[in-house]
C-alpha cells in the first residue's frame, strides 16, 4: 500500500478514532503515512515549515499501546486524528519562527496550551505551518520563507495570515490544524481554501504560548473539513487556562446539538454587508443561496442593522498596531532572535537586529503603534477607537436581541494571484465582515459551501455568534452543511496526486536553538523578488486604509 | 494630505522604538506613516460625547492570582539556551558604559 493512496489525513477525526479503536488501522500507520503525504505533496503547497517526526511516531506509539491494552474507550477525541500547528505557536523543540528572520532561529523551550491540548486529546503532530510573518498580512505573502500556495489553485494565494493552516486542510495534508484570528487571519483563508474555520469568541481558547499580535483580538481556533471536527477540535482546546487570564470557564459540549437543526432559529441578514460595494457577484449569490437553504430547514430571515460596523476598519488599524507595538517591543536580541553581530554597543545592536530582523510591515506597524499611542496623540486615536469599540458591540448586542445568529459574507472575492494589485476597495470590505468580530469579541466562522460560479474557487459564508454562544454557529453551520455536504479535499491533493517533487521540509530532530529554521526565503525563491513582495505589502496597507474614508461614505449613503 | 509626522518624529519614533533606518528608509517610512495615519481620519469624525471606552471585549475580567507555592520553572540552561550570546551562564551584551555605552 502505498502512503499516497491511503490518505488518512483526507479522513474525518471521528473516523479516524473509529478506525483506531476497531484495529483497522494503527496509529503508527496514520502517522508514517500521514508524514509521507506531506513531504510528496508539500512541495506543491509549501504549508508545512517544519515536520515532527520524533513527536509524531512518540504519540502514535503511546496510542497503539493504548489500543493493544484494551483501552480503546479511554481514547480521546481526536485519537489519531493528524494535526498541525501555526508556527505562531510554540511546541518544544521545534522552531517557532512566527515566519519571521527574527525568530528564524528560535527553538521553543515550552508548549502552548492549544498545542498541548490537541495532543493530550490524541492529535498526532506532523509539524508546523506557514504565515504571514507575525501575522501582519492576508495572503503569507509576507512570510520569510516564501509564500504557501493555494491548494484549490497554485498560482494563487491561500489567503492570511493563517494561510499555511488553511492551505494544510484544503489539500488533505492534515484533519485538523490550528490557527489565530486578529482580524480575519482563520476565516478568510478558511473561505479562500474551503476549509471549516472557526474563530471563537474571545476568551474561549488560552493563547498561552502563541506569539502575540493584538492581545485584546488574538483568538486560536480550527481548521476542519468537517462541522463535527471542528467541534471535536473546539472540544479539545476550549477552556479555562490558569496562564491566560484572559481564557474562560467553558463547558460546553460543542458536538451536543450539531443535529438539532435550525427550525425556529432566527437568522440576522446585514443588508449593509449584502449591497456593500466591492462584494462580487458569485459570493454575494452564494451567501445568498445559504440564506435560502436556512429558510429552507426552517429558519426565520431576519434583516439586522450593524450601523458602525463600517468604523471597525478604522479602529482595527488603530487598535492593531498599537497592541502589536506594545508586544513586538521584547524582541530584544539578547534573550532569543535575531542578533546583528559585530556591535560595540548595546544600543547600535538592538537598533540593527529590529531592523534586520523585522519585515516591512512589521517595522512599519511598530512605529505606527509608537506614534499612535505618543503623548496628545492619544486622545486623537487610541481613545476614541476603544470608544468605537463600545458602539460597534452595543450594534451586535442589539442585533442578538432580534437573532441567534448572523449570516455574512467572510471576504467579497475568492482566492487572487500572487502579486495581483486587488483592488483596494475589496480588501477594505475583506477586512470589514470580519474585523468588527474581532472588535466586538464575539464568534464568527468560515463555512465552505462550494464553488463561485464565476471563479470555480471556494467560497465561505460567514456565520457569527453572539459571545460564548459558538455552539450556535457550529449548529447553524452543521445544519447547512447537510446540503452542501462536508468541504472536500482539493482535486489537485486527491487520490493519485503526484507532483514529482517530493517537499524538502526540516524536521525538528534537526532544531538547535541559535541556528536558522532552513528555508529563508532569497530574492530567487519569490517571483518578482522578496522585496517586492514586502512593497506590494505596504502599498496594500496604505492602500487600504486610504480607500477606507471613500468605502464608509459609500456604504453610509447606501443605507440611506 | 496632513503632514502628520515629519522625518524628524520619524527618527524620534524609529530611536524610540528600536528600529535602526537609514535616510532613505526614514523618508519612505514618513510617506508610508502619514498616508496611514491620514487614513485614520475617520475615527476622528465620530460623535462620542459621553460613549465610555471597551478596553477589553469581554467583561467581567479581573486579575488572577495563583498560590504562593514553589514550583519549577526553567532552568537557567534552557532560559539560555535561545540567547544569540552568552556567558558564564548569563546572557552577553556588548559593554553600556564608556565607549561602548548606549546612546
Amino acid at each position: 500500500m502505498s502512503a499516497l493512496d491511503h490518505a488518512f489525513a483526507c479522513m474525518s477525526a471521528s473516523d479516524i478514532r473509529a478506525g483506531l479503536a476497531a484495529k483497522e488501522f494503527s496509529a503508527r500507520e496514520i502517522a508514517e503515512s500521514s508524514l509521507a503525504r506531506v513531504r510528496a505533496l508539500d512541495g506543491a503547497t509549501h504549508a508545512f515549515l517544519e515536520t515532527t517526526e520524533a513527536l509524531a511516531l512518540e504519540q502514535a506509539a503511546k496510542l497503539d499501546a493504548a489500543v493493544a491494552s484494551g483501552e480503546a474507550d479511554g481514547l480521546g477525541a481526536l485519537a489519531g486524528v493528524p494535526v498541525a500547528f501555526k508556527d505562531n505557536m510554540n511546541l518544544a523543540g521545534t522552531h517557532t519562527t512566527c515566519s519571521s528572520a527574527m525568530l528564524a532561529n528560535y527553538v521553543s523551550p515550552y508548549t502552548a496550551t492549544c498545542v498541548a491540548r490537541a495532543i493530550e486529546a490524541g492529535g498526532i503532530p506532523l509539524g508546523k505551518l506557514n504565515m504571514d510573518e507575525f501575522a501582519f498580512g492576508s495572503s503569507t505573502e509576507t512570510s520569510a520563507f516564501g509564500p504557501s500556495k493555494n491548494p484549490w489553485d497554485l498560482e494563487r494565494v491561500p489567503g492570511g495570515s493563517s494561510g499555511g493552516s488553511a492551505a494544510a486542510v484544503g489539500a488533505g495534508l492534515a484533519t485538523m490544524t490550528l490557527g489565530s484570528d486578529t482580524g480575519g487571519s482563520i476565516r478568510q483563508p478558511g473561505s479562500f481554501c474551503g476549509a471549516v474555520a472557526v474563530k471563537p469568541t474571545y476568551g474561549v481558547v488560552s493563547r498561552y504560548g502563541v506569539v502575540a499580535f493584538g492581545s485584546s483580538l488574538d483568538q486560536v481556533g480550527p481548521f476542519t473539513r468537517s462541522v463535527a471536527d471542528a467541534a471535536l477540535a473546539m472540544n479539545a482546546i476550549a477552556g479555562r487556562d490558569p496562564l491566560d487570564c484572559t481564557s474562560q470557564d467553558i463547558r460546553t459540549d460543542y458536538t451536543a446539538n450539531l443535529d438539532a437543526g435550525v427550525r425556529g432559529m432566527r437568522i440576522g441578514i446585514v443588508p449593509a454587508f449584502m449591497e456593500a460595494k466591492g462584494l462580487t457577484a458569485e459570493v454575494k449569490a452564494k451567501v445568498e443561496e445559504a440564506a435560502e437553504h436556512l429558510r429552507e430547514l426552517g429558519a426565520e430571515l431576519v434583516e439586522v442593522d450593524l450601523p458602525n460596523a463600517q468604523a471597525a476598519m478604522s479602529a482595527y488599524y488603530v487598535l492593531g498596531p498599537c497592541e502589536a507595538f506594545s508586544n513586538l517591543a521584547r524582541f530584544d536580541s539578547v534573550r532569543y532572535g535575531y542578533c546583528d553581530p559585530g556591535h560595540k554597543d548595546l544600543g547600535g545592536q538592538y537598533e540593527a537586529s529590529r531592523a534586520k530582523g523585522f519585515g516591512a510591515e512589521a517595522r512599519r506597524r511598530i512605529m505606527l503603534g509608537s506614534y499612535l499611542l505618543s503623548a496628545g496623540v492619544y486622545d486623537t486615536y487610541y481613545y476614541p477607537a476603544q470608544q468605537v469599540r463600545t458602539l460597534i458591540t452595543q450594534d451586535y448586542a442589539r442585533a442578538y436581541e432580534q437573532v441567534d445568529c448572523i449570516l455574512a459574507p467572510v471576504a467579497p472575492r475568492t482566492s487572487f494571484k500572487f502579486g495581483e494589485v486587488s483592488d483596494p476597495t475589496d480588501m477594505y470590505l475583506s477586512d470589514m465582515f470580519t474585523i468588527s468580530i474581532n472588535i466586538a469579541g464575539n464568534g464568527g466562522m468560515s463555512l465552505p459551501v462550494g464553488l463561485g460560479a464565476d471563479t470555480n474557487l471556494p467560497v465561505g459564508v460567514q456565520l457569527i455568534s453572539p459571545q460564548f454562544k459558538d455552539e450556535s454557529m457550529l449548529r447553524v453551520a452543521a445544519a447547512l452543511e447537510t446540503v452542501y455536504g462536508p468541504a472536500p479535499v482539493a482535486p489537485l491533493f486527491r487520490e493519485g496526486a503526484d507532483f514529482k517533487a517530493p517537499a524538502t521540509i526540516p524536521d525538528a530532530a534537526d532544531a538547535v536553538p541559535g541556528v536558522d529554521l532552513p528555508g529563508l526565503a532569497t530574492e530567487s525563491d519569490v517571483p518578482g523578488g522578496v522585496h517586492q513582495a514586502s512593497s506590494a505589502t505596504e502599498r496594500e496597507l496604505s492602500e487600504r486604509l486610504g480607500a477606507a474614508e471613500v468605502v464608509a461614505a459609500q456604504v453610509e449613503g447606501e443605507a440611506e | 494630505m496632513t503632514q502628520h509626522v515629519t522625518e524628524h518624529d520619524v527618527r524620534d519614533i524609529a530611536e524610540y522604538t528600536r528600529i535602526g533606518l537609514t535616510d532613505e528608509e526614514v523618508a519612505q517610512m514618513t510617506v508610508d506613516l502619514n498616508a496611514i495615519i491620514d487614513s485614520l481620519r475617520p475615527i476622528t469624525e465620530y460623535d462620542l460625547e459621553g460613549v465610555e471606552p471597551t478596553f477589553h471585549p469581554i467583561g467581567g475580567l479581573s486579575n488572577v492570582m495563583r498560590d504562593d507555592v514553589e514550583e519549577p520553572g526553567f532552568t537557567q540552561d534552557v532560559a539560555l539556551e535561545n540567547a544569540p550570546k552568552q556567558q558564564d551562564g548569563c546572557f552577553l551584551i556588548p559593554s553600556i558604559l564608556g565607549e561602548g555605552g548606549d546612546r
